[in-house]
């Protein structure tokens, strides 16, 4: 699968470089951005298959991000996943609550990415 | 270099930055600023920190940095108190993590209780215990191995393994499957057929859609939840909880049943067994009223089997291919029929969703504010600019008069590029500048340990932590600003008790402090301590022959003496200032990057150390003079006027040495030839003055044997390929290729005559 | 057999040589022969004046522009103690990396490339204290004598208050 397009959304400059290595490598187009806001901003003007996002961000975290993407009105069906280390439920509730598709947990195995993006997008 | 160092590399680069970022909220927070922004930013600090451990497996970082965060998250939502206690203990905890880092990045091992006391008081306070960051108990061993830190693989089981059946019970691998998606999972973006999808890949699949509750058009809400699915799943080996996986982000937001089947088929349903995957229907392009082929193909024969006459009971299981329902919801939402192209089949690779507009070069680039470059290559073209600044000064010096006169288009075109040159070197300096903070903030956790090392109470003030300048000097700031803030904690701050004694405040103050003058920084290190003990260190310094027994030094000078090679005041070499390197290592190291220092200090009230560093690297103003038959430039900066030897009004002093008198004052003149050993022959009166300041606004007279002109030069280190040469701070490559050599005016003047080389 | 116009003797001893053998580059000073292994050696050029530094033993010659990084120069006969060299355009610079650092040193000529075996390098006598200082070794090629050059020790204390 290639030409997708996934926004990676992460304050952590090593995630945001492992996702997009190993999406890249997938064949995947990738965007990145460093916190909510910009990652709205990205969507406002780019249109993407597939986002990944963060938790915890400075400026608007994950949880205002996918809220404010579902708000949007544009992006009911945009495919949402959430990056999170926590293996705990709640977090994972949260991001759900807000909107978000599914969850990735860090650390992540590259194979095990490919196959839960194509759990959520064509 | 591997990706993955790559990865680490960029890693550790963050760390520094996060770690910085902690020592300045914690600097807030210490000062009484407690809110939720700022301890969300600690917390998301530690977080990423830990984040990117565990991508490489730091788990000693992991397990700390995981013990700590819960303690944050405790204190971000108010089960606990942000209390003293709990800031000493957090920044105590900042250092460890930052103690993990440096181990990790080094590949050190930290021993295996590293942090396990401060780790078993997050746990205690979690748990609601109050804690007395005080308390130097023993590390609570219970604690040690309270949490693993364990890698979870995507998709890890759910947590209701309880229904996981027995590993041996599914022989035949039978499975039946009822899947109800709720208008949620649709909100959250699933996809029901990526979901049928992902089961296929576990085994052989017949789907089933039950279209039976699909209502007729009329009562068709767009968003409405209509249809769900029946599946029969023959997967020999799978487990319950794989096929739960499956499911897994949509856990809540739909109803399923997962049953396995008996290998008889006994307690099967009355659903058929696998079957073959069900041929498509053909498609009904006329079944809605059609509009224009506005959307594109899309699927809609799911909708066919109940659209209208309603068929046999068995007919509701309409053998139909699966549409992904957001793509119904779209084609349906504008009110817009589709014509129903052929229809996807549900298990074959799905088509790219039909309203994905074309491709356009317009959206691209949008909410990209900032790149990353790798230094080198900004480093590259900082060379580059370097090299044209010098090229374009060499090309302007070769215009004389004459040409001058005659080709004045060309002298206005040189004029636009010596413009537009120091515009983009000042761009590209632009791009290497940082705020000092990245350094200064490493100095609170120092002053901290001195204080404890030290016995004595001090207090860091910082000022202008976002003055700017060159990366590179930055990166070689921070060793001597350690030195010097040692050296004023060590030998300047006194012992409460002596303040007290004294007349002081119980607790000593060291001010660090940043600001740009000209084209130079200046950082300040000040403290209220003792000052230089002015006798010990001249003492000292006659004893290690530093200053010859007849020499009588300003008091100036004794001050910089602490900057001389080999000197150190301290009488025991202390665990702190002493370990065989001292100030003279700092003098050196800013020597290197252009710098100078100046130690200024007033008995009984305090020291001030200046640095004064070059705003760039690369580029320097000189005026080029010659000594002897070689070339030397003299820094633009610190020169106030020329005089011909001829006009000088020197004067001699008792000693037998020259002195230059200017508007009443005796500046000491350096003959240059003569204290760099170059015996020379120009004609004594044609010889110049070059009248220099130095640090402090002390004057020296510079005689050389004559002004050649002025221009940039890019600096270039000695100490690279050689050694760092008393009197000289670095060379340069003029536009003819030969090496000129930078005079170093600041080392001139507060060198001792104690060998006279000539 | 021949391959691309090597024999294979040629080849073999090569392979023999690699294992037990040096490869340097021979200079001479005056009547003298030194040499410094040929992996050490990263440029050789023609003099064509330095930059003198002050406050630095006569041996230093001064510094040079090697393509934007400043190198020192030593003179090899100045620093075995025969005085300067006056030198010409004929004379020769080595460039070499010692540690970390490049330098130069000024030599009258280069005259040869040598292989030699390990084997054959005896201790520098006694008596001389400066060749004891800056040879690491002597080794006879056709009846000339070769001192092997050790280079830090060449580039080590060269401040005069040093």
């Amino acid at each position: 699968m290639t030409g997708l397009r996934v926004l990676t959304v992460d304050d952590s400059r090593t995630i945001l470089a492992m996702l997009h290595h190993t999406l890249s490598n997938a064949g995947f187009e990738v965007l990145q951005a460093e916190d909510g806001k910009q990652g709205l901003e990205v969507l406002e003007s780019q249109d993407v298959d597939v986002v990944i996002t963060d938790i915890n961000m400075p400026v608007m975290d994950g949880i205002e991000f996918i809220r404010n993407v579902r708000a949007s009105g544009q992006h009911q069906s945009l495919p949402i996943l959430i990056l999170t280390t926590e293996t705990s439920q709640d977090k994972r509730d949260q991001g759900k609550a807000a909107g978000g598709t599914g969850w990735i947990v860090k650390p992540f195995d590259p194979e095990k990415l490919i196959s839960v993006i194509h759990r959520v997008v064509h | 270099m591997s990706e993955l160092d790559d990865f680490k590399a960029t890693y550790f680069d963050e760390c520094t930055e996060l770690l910085t970022e902690l020592e300045e909220q914690f600097a807030a927070i210490e000062a009484g600023e407690r809110d939720a922004d700022r301890l969300n930013a600690v917390f998301r600090a530690i977080h990423s920190i830990k984040g990117g451990a565990g991508a490489f497996g730091f788990t000693g970082l992991v397990g700390f940095a995981h013990a700590y965060e819960t303690l944050l998250d405790h204190v971000r939502d108010g089960r606990v108190e942000m209390s003293d206690d709990v800031v000493a203990l957090s920044i105590r905890a900042n250092d460890i993590v930052a103690d993990h880092v440096n181990a990790a990045r080094s590949g050190e091992a930290l021993p295996a209780d590293y942090g396990a006391h401060e780790k078993s008081r997050f746990d205690a306070l979690c748990r609601g215990e109050a804690v007395d960051a005080d308390a130097d108990g023993e590390p609570v061993e219970e604690f040690d191995i309270e949490f693993t830190p364990v890698r979870v693989d995507i998709g890890a089981v759910p947590a209701d393994d309880a229904f996981e059946a027995p590993p041996f019970s599914a022989p035949a691998g039978h499975w039946e499957i009822r899947f109800a998606p709720h208008q949620a999972l649709y909100a959250r973006a699933n996809d029901p057929l990526l979901l049928l999808r992902e089961l296929a890949a576990l085994g052989e699949v017949s789907v089933r859609a039950v279209v039976r509750d699909i209502p007729v058009l009329a009562d068709f809400e767009p968003f409405g939840v209509y249809c769900t699915w029946e599946i029969s799943l023959v997967a020999p080996g799978i487990t319950q909880g794989q096929i739960r996986e499956v499911f897994e982000f949509v856990e809540g937001d739909c109803d399923i049943s997962i049953v396995e089947l008996g290998a008889d088929a006994s307690a099967a349903q009355p659903a058929p067994a696998a079957e073959a995957l069900p041929e498509p229907l053909p498609a009904e392009p006329d079944f809605l009223s059609l509009a224009e082929d506005e959307i594109g193909a899309i699927g809609v024969s799911a909708l066919a089997g109940s659209a209208g006459e309603a068929g046999p009971e068995g007919d509701a299981f309409a053998d139909s291919p699966v549409p992904s329902f957001a793509e119904l919801a779209e084609a349906i939402k504008p009110a817009v029929a589709a014509e129903a192209a052929p229809a996807p089949q549900p298990m074959a690779p799905a088509a790219a969703p039909a309203s994905a507009p074309p491709d356009d070069g317009e959206r691209r680039g949008g909410g990209v504010q900032s790149i990353r470059v790798d230094l080198d290559k900004v480093d590259r073209v900082v060379n580059m600019v370097g090299e044209l600044v010098i090229t374009q000064s060499m090309l302007t010096q070769q215009m004389d008069e004459t040409l001058r006169a005659r080709y004045t288009e060309l002298v206005r075109g040189l004029e636009v590029l010596a413009q537009t040159t120091r515009g983009l070197q000042d761009s590209v300096m632009a791009i290497r500048a940082q705020p000092v903070k990245s350094v200064f903030s490493r100095m609170p956790r120092l002053v901290r340990e001195l204080a404890v090392k030290t016995g004595k109470k001090i207090r860091l003030e910082t000022i202008g932590e976002n003055t700017e300048i060159d990366k590179t000097v930055i990166e070689q700031l921070s060793d001597p600003l350690t030195h010097m803030i040692r050296n004023s904690a060590d030998h300047g701050i006194e012992t409460p008790e002596r303040r007290l004694a004294a007349g002081k405040s119980e607790t000593g103050t060291i001010r660090l402090s940043a600001e740009q003058a000209g084209g130079n920084i200046l950082i300040v290190i000040e403290d209220d301590g003792a000052g230089i003990n002015r006798e010990k260190v001249l003492q000292l310094a006659r004893n290690k022959a530093l200053v010859a027994a007849d020499v009588q030094p300003t008091d100036e000078q004794i001050d910089q003496l602490i900057f001389a090679p080999g000197f150190s005041t301290a009488e025991a070499v202390s665990d702190i200032s002493g370990r065989g390197v001292g100030m003279d290592v700092v003098l050196s190291n800013i020597k290197k990057i252009g710098g100078s220092v100046h130690v200024r200090s007033w008995p009984g009230r305090g020291t001030r150390m200046t640095l004064r560093l070059p705003l760039t690297l690369a580029v320097l103003d000189v005026m080029l003079v010659r000594v002897s038959e070689s070339p030397y430039v003299v820094p633009l900066s610190s020169i106030v006027e020329t005089i011909q030897c001829s006009r000088a009004p020197f004067e001699r002093v008792p000693s037998g040495g020259k002195v230059l008198q200017v508007r009443g004052e005796y500046v000491p003149v350096i003959d240059l030839a003569q204290r760099f050993g170059m015996p020379t022959q120009a004609d004594p009166e044609s010889r110049m003055v070059v009248l220099c300041e130095a640090e402090g606004g002390s004057k020296v007279a510079l005689i050389v044997d004559d002004i050649i002109g002025q221009q940039q030069v890019v600096i270039k280190s000695l100490e690279e390929n050689f050694e760092q040469v008393e009197g000289i701070a670095g060379g340069t490559i003029l536009g003819d290729g030969n090496v000129a050599l930078i005079v170093d005016v600041q080392g001139l003047k507060s060198t001792i005559h104690h060998k006279n080389a000539a | 057999m021949e391959v691309l116009g090597i024999r294979d003797d040629v080849i073999d001893k090569a392979a023999v040589a690699a294992h037990n053998s040096l490869q340097l580059i021979a200079f001479s000073i005056g009547e003298q022969t030194y040499g410094v292994e040929i992996t050490t050696v990263r440029e050789i050029r023609a003099w064509n004046g330095a930059t003198p530094l002050p406050n630095t033993r006569e041996y230093v010659r001064g510094v040079i522009n090697l393509r934007g990084t400043i190198v020192p120069i030593f003179d090899l006969r100045a620093r075995f103690g025969d005085g300067q060299t006056s030198p010409t355009k004929n004379h020769v610079v080595v460039v070499m990396s010692v540690g970390d650092k490049w330098v130069g040193i000024l030599v009258d000529a280069v005259s040869d490339i040598l292989t030699v075996s390990r084997d054959d390098i005896h201790a520098v006598p006694e008596g001389n204290s400066i060749d004891t200082e800056l040879l690491n070794g002597i080794v006879t090629h056709e009846g000339r004598m070769v001192g092997l050059i050790d280079l830090h020790s060449i580039v080590a204390g060269s401040k005069l208050d040093g």
